[in-house]
């Protein structure tokens, strides 16, 4: 991995964010209409290295791991790349047609909070400020 | 020959004559078939010098090789000739269910000419072609046509017609296939009317075509049919329709709003989206022929003052059309001004953009209530424009019908007062709802470069800026970002040739995503036995690129012409492109340079036409 030194680190900074986002309503509302069970899936960058955000019937909730329920969208990169699109640095299209990210179930409603990305990648930036971790920061 | 079969119908209307010709099998491989073939066609038996609409014009419908597979995304075929919108190299290309049945019938074309002294339609059943009487159709719109045509014939037979707007030479109007696919763009509709023809018919008896090498073919097949289904744009297509990512795009700045004067509106994105056509109007999803990306949507809309019965629902295009660029965002109006198109036979991207046009012109007292018969055209008064100004096109009625129905680049040279800048235009071909501006600056480019005028599927521009090409065996390995230069013209090469084969080859831009450049071949060699690598199919592209630039000198077209209105290339004014100049110049210099043309004159130079073969056009356009 290019941006982390174990695979913990980009599960801890990816909750956090997570945590950030709770706080913005326009945020909140979006993922709320996506309305699904999502789980990022890191683990070929380490077998604990998933978290899953659950925001079905009005949720924001999300924890490391897998989710104990079957996932209605996985989406499958490295967290290189993880990291890269949550700092708004990655182009979704561009990274599915070179198969750095593969996407298990309907995308339609997710994709309409890809607008938000910009706006999220400001949230990012500051989570990875307070968490000290200023280097990993991509200009 | 394999794929192919080597047929071509030869229809003289004025003669009433019928004649199966063979073109040489060369053409095929250097001219691939579809619009390729086509243009090669046109350029053999085509008048310079005929007018679109006389009877000398040629009227040439062709499928690609790969017609006729049980493959998505391969059902399409192209139509050909001298365009009465642009008086240039025109093509249109249309899905649907006619090109299969055309090639199981036994051919691979239709080139027409001549004028029929009645109205006509052509029946093809097998062997037997046949000019047969349609006086009954002249004067009606396209569904019931087409419903009068089932009825008589068998709901299976595959029909094209085209509408009221085409027996009137509106010179946008478009051609449909079963009411619902259409040969939009350049105007072939009036071409058909000119000629008395309404409609085509065809019915095979069999559903067989020959295959050059089966085996490796139907693993391919196999292979192509899963990958395109589950490929996640088309999962966006099946889910939500062309239109599925309207409001990503709006974002992007890549929706024109109000002719062109505006790329961002959050809540025009979210009206018009695909997810609210599904939501409030879907009934079903369609498709065409043997395709599982399902693209097509089957709307109704139950009330209001645009209510409409269960039928075809509108496009991406006809939705910002009728939409966002004349400052709606009401899509029950897009739906039905969609469908009233359909009927009319009126291509929705010219339709939308000249009446566009014409409400900037009456908001600037370009246009007055003189020329406009007395009908004030507001921005986003969908009554107006789906009452009165569609009919009045359709039927040339009045001073404001015969005006737009010239299309904008002709109404505007009309009326003058400097309107031809606010023109959203190329070589007076209508811009689709891709603002480059916005959606990416290569797509300037491609638009003016263009053969047929400003076009978004004469090249994937659009795909490869938001990187869904990845093409690393012929060199396609940039990571383009849309609001810059940046390696375009480079991209822009590609793109024209990659653009050439899809309509040559008549595979829909949206599966052949999915396939990668050596499968492509692959196709190319189980299909049709081309016996060809990368480059051989990368030069076939850039042989049918060059062929029609060709056939646009000798209508007088040049460099200078390759260009977009100053509304398309002045920086934009709101949204993500807010700000940002297009560096227009220095892109088409560096991109006449890599496809080796003349700068003044826009044509290859005589020693590449002779590298790619093209001796006896070389001597035509440079020694005649």
């Amino acid at each position: 991995m290019q941006y982390w030194k174990d695979e913990s680190e980009p599960i801890k900074a990816f909750l956090k964010l997570s945590e950030a986002l709770k706080t913005d309503k326009e945020i909140v509302e979006g993922m709320k209409k996506v309305n699904q069970l999502i789980w990022y899936d890191y683990t070929e960058d380490g077998p604990n290295c998933s978290y899953y955000v659950d925001c079905r019937n009005g949720k924001f909730e999300s924890a490391a791991g897998k989710p104990a329920d079957k996932p209605d969208l996985v989406l499958s990169l490295s967290a290189d790349n993880a990291h890269k699109s949550w700092s708004n640095k990655l182009n979704p299209v561009m990274a599915i047609t070179r198969r750095q990210m593969r996407i298990k179930g309907s995308a339609t409603s997710l994709l309409k909070l890809a607008p938000k990305l910009k706006k999220i990648a400001v949230y990012y930036e500051q989570v990875l400020r307070d968490l000290g971790w200023e280097d990993k920061i991509i200009k | 020959m394999h794929g192919n079969t080597g047929n071509v119908i030869d229809v003289d209307l004025t003669e009433r004559t019928v004649t199966v010709a063979c073109p040489p099998e060369d053409w095929y491989l250097r001219y691939i078939g579809g619009s390729g073939l086509a243009a090669r066609l046109f350029w053999e038996m085509g008048h310079f010098d005929a007018d679109p609409f006389s009877p000398e014009a040629m009227l040439i419908f062709m499928d690609g090789p790969f017609a006729g597979l049980k493959l998505s995304g391969t059902s399409r075929m192209s139509v050909g000739g001298r365009s009465p919108l642009t008086g240039n190299w025109g093509d249109s290309s249309c899905g649907g269910y006619f090109a299969p049945e055309l090639r199981y019938s036994g051919y691979d074309g239709i080139a027409i000419r001549g004028r029929a002294a009645a109205p006509s339609l052509l029946l093809i059943e097998d062997d037997r072609i046949e000019i047969v009487d349609a006086a009954s159709y002249w004067g009606k719109g396209i569904e019931e046509v087409n419903n009068g045509l089932k009825e008589r014939f068998g709901k299976n037979h595959r029909t094209l017609v085209t509408g009221p707007a085409g027996e009137n030479l509106v010179r946008y109007a478009g051609i449909l296939n079963e009411f619902h696919h259409a040969f939009g763009r350049a105007g072939f509709g009036a071409v058909m009317g000119s000629k008395n023809l309404k409609a085509i018919v065809v019915k095979s008896s069999k559903q067989r075509m020959a295959l050059a090498d089966s085996k490796p073919y139907e693993k391919l097949r196999k292979e192509l049919n899963i990958r395109i289904k589950e490929n996640l744009t088309n999962s966006l297509l099946r889910d939500s329709g062309t239109a599925c990512n309207l409001e990503g795009a709006m974002f992007a700045g890549d929706v024109p709003i109000r002719n062109f004067t505006s790329n961002f509106s959050e809540d025009m994105g979210e009206s018009l989206s695909g997810g609210t056509l599904t939501e409030k109007f879907l009934t079903r999803r369609g498709t065409c022929m043997y395709c599982n990306v399902g693209c097509k949507r089957v709307a109704a809309v139950r009330e209001g003052p645009f209510a409409i019965p269960e039928g075809p629902g509108p496009e991406y295009e006809t939705i910002v059309a009728f939409g966002a660029l004349m400052g709606s965002k009401d899509l029950a109006a897009a739906c039905k001004a969609g469908r009233i198109c359909n009927d009319l036979g009126l291509d929705t991207i010219s339709a939308g953009s000249t009446i566009a046009w014409a409400m900037e012109a009456f908001e600037k007292g370009d246009l007055t209530l003189k020329d406009t018969d007395g009908v004030e055209l507001r921005w986003g008064d969908m009554e107006t424009v789906i009452d009165k100004v569609l009919p009045a096109i359709a039927r040339r009625e009045g001073m404001l019908g015969e005006l737009l129905s010239l299309g904008s680049a002709a109404a505007a040279e009309r009326i003058d007062k400097g309107s031809i800048d606010y023109t959203c235009q190329s070589k007076g071909l209508e811009a689709p709802m891709h603002d480059p501006r916005g959606g990416g600056h290569g797509m300037a480019l491609t638009y003016a470069v263009s053969p047929r005028g400003a076009c978004h599927v004469a090249a994937p521009m659009l795909h490869m800026e938001m990187g869904a090409c990845y093409y690393p065996e012929i060199g396609f390995e940039y990571e383009l970002e849309p609001m810059t230069d940046t390696h375009k013209p480079e991209a822009a090469v590609r793109s024209m040739e990659l653009g050439s084969i899809e309509n040559s080859a008549c595979f829909c831009q949206f599966a052949d995503r999915e396939v990668s450049i050596p499968e492509w071949v692959g196709l190319f060699n189980t299909v049709a036995g081309y016996g060809w690598d990368a480059e051989d199919m990368m030069r076939a592209g850039r042989r049918v690129f060059y062929l029609k630039r060709l056939i646009n000198y000798r209508y007088g077209r040049t460099s200078k012409d390759d260009t977009l209105t100053p509304r398309m290339l002045e920086p934009a004014r709101d949204g993500e492109p807010m700000g940002i100049e297009i560096n227009f110049s220095g892109m088409k210099e560096r991109f006449y340079e890599l496809m080796d043309m003349d700068p003044e004159k826009g044509i290859p130079r005589e020693a590449t036409l002779r590298e790619y073969g093209m001796e006896e056009e070389a001597r035509k356009v440079w020694q005649e």
